[in-house]
């Protein structure tokens, strides 16, 4: 059904989807992979040390172990790769509605600027579940701007 | 098989198209060194500050977006290249000069790293002697302090071995770049006709 459903840019899709399944479990950290010494030693955290502050009070924990990314970035991730799956179902969207996705990119983007710029100023405390969902909507919409590329045109 | 849409795509023959070289050599040099400075000024605020016993600090933070903005080097690469050349560019394209770019980034922060320890080869004690210094200030049970502070010397040590940093920054950053790569072509590049 995936296949038939995306009629364009079939490899950068699947290769695309291989990857970004790839981050989310990688970003997941050591704990679903049974790792057993300090987090900080994992391959996982030294992946990401470079992109994330990897700060544990600010991160999801999988067994006993935070991930190796922050709830924002792991959200970011998990919510571009749930879409990106998802593409093949946004076909039966009414295409109007892809004209506003780089607007909606855009408020994602400012709207988690805000969240932290809020929080840093202490006007909010923002939790792990919100940072993520605030991370989620930027992946998705993401995701939202460039489904159009892999969709049957409905002019033909 | 209905796939007309994609045998036209893939059979009509490629028309010229610019080079995207530039683009990637000019965004990699940029971000390479924006993340190579910001990393520098990051080290160096760590190891002249005081412990604090805190995992995180606002110097980290600057790290981090430092090192994050490098991410959206495949973005301004194909803005660049949009700009330069005004022409459609395909998603596939956009991916590619963004995982290029990636590569570019990591090759070039990798490598003025090297170069700055030629300057400073000490960088590396002082920043781990820096660490250890707060997480000793840190409140936690004794055994679990040194098993924190074995791991992060260890993972320090390796941080600076220019395989190391190749090895893990050029996956990351050339997968991420491929995204804003993609990303910077829908937003950027010129439209196509409706589907193309």
């Amino acid at each position: 059904m995936i296949y038939s459903t995306i009629t364009r840019n079939r490899v950068l899709y699947f290769g695309v989807a291989l990857l970004s399944l790839l981050l989310v479990m990688v970003g997941s950290g050591g704990g679903l992979f049974g790792y057993e010494g300090f987090w900080i030693g994992d391959w996982q955290h030294k992946m990401f040390r470079t992109l994330c502050h990897q700060d544990p009070s600010r991160s999801f924990w999988i067994n006993g172990k935070p991930m190796a990314v922050c709830a924002r970035c792991y959200g970011i991730y998990a919510g571009f790769s749930l879409f990106w799956l998802s593409i093949p179902l946004l076909g039966k969207i009414n295409s109007d509605f892809f004209r506003y996705t780089k607007k909606m990119l855009l408020v994602a983007i400012l709207l988690n600027i805000v969240d932290v710029v809020g929080n840093l100023l202490g006007f909010w405390q923002n939790s792990s579940i919100s940072r993520s969902i605030l991370g989620a909507i930027i992946g998705s919409t993401a995701v939202l701007t460039l489904a159009r590329e892999f969709l049957k045109s409905k002019t033909n | 098989m209905d796939s007309t849409d994609e045998f036209d795509q893939e059979v009509q023959p490629e028309k010229e198209s610019p080079s995207y070289w530039t683009s990637v050599g000019i965004a990699s040099l940029l971000f390479g060194i924006i993340a190579f400075v910001i990393s520098i000024i990051t080290v160096y605020a760590t190891i002249n500050a005081e412990p604090t016993g805190s995992f995180f600090s606002p110097t980290q933070l600057i790290g981090v977006l430092g090192c994050l903005v490098g991410a959206f080097g495949g973005m301004v690469a194909t803005w660049h290249y949009a700009k330069e050349y005004d022409v459609v560019i395909k998603l596939g394209k956009g991916a590619l000069i963004g995982f290029l770019t990636g590569v570019g980034i990591t090759v070039i922060s990798t490598l003025l790293n090297q170069v700055w320890l030629l300057f400073d080869p000490d960088m590396t004690q002082k920043m781990i002697e820096s660490t250890v210094a707060n997480f000793e200030a840190m409140d936690m049970p004794d055994e679990q302090k040194q098993q924190m502070i074995d791991a992060t010397v260890e993972s320090m040590r390796g941080q600076n071995n220019i395989g190391t940093q190749l090895l893990w920054g050029i996956p990351m950053y050339g997968i991420l770049n491929l995204l804003t790569g993609m990303i910077g072509a829908k937003v950027f590049g010129k439209e196509e006709s409706e589907f193309g």
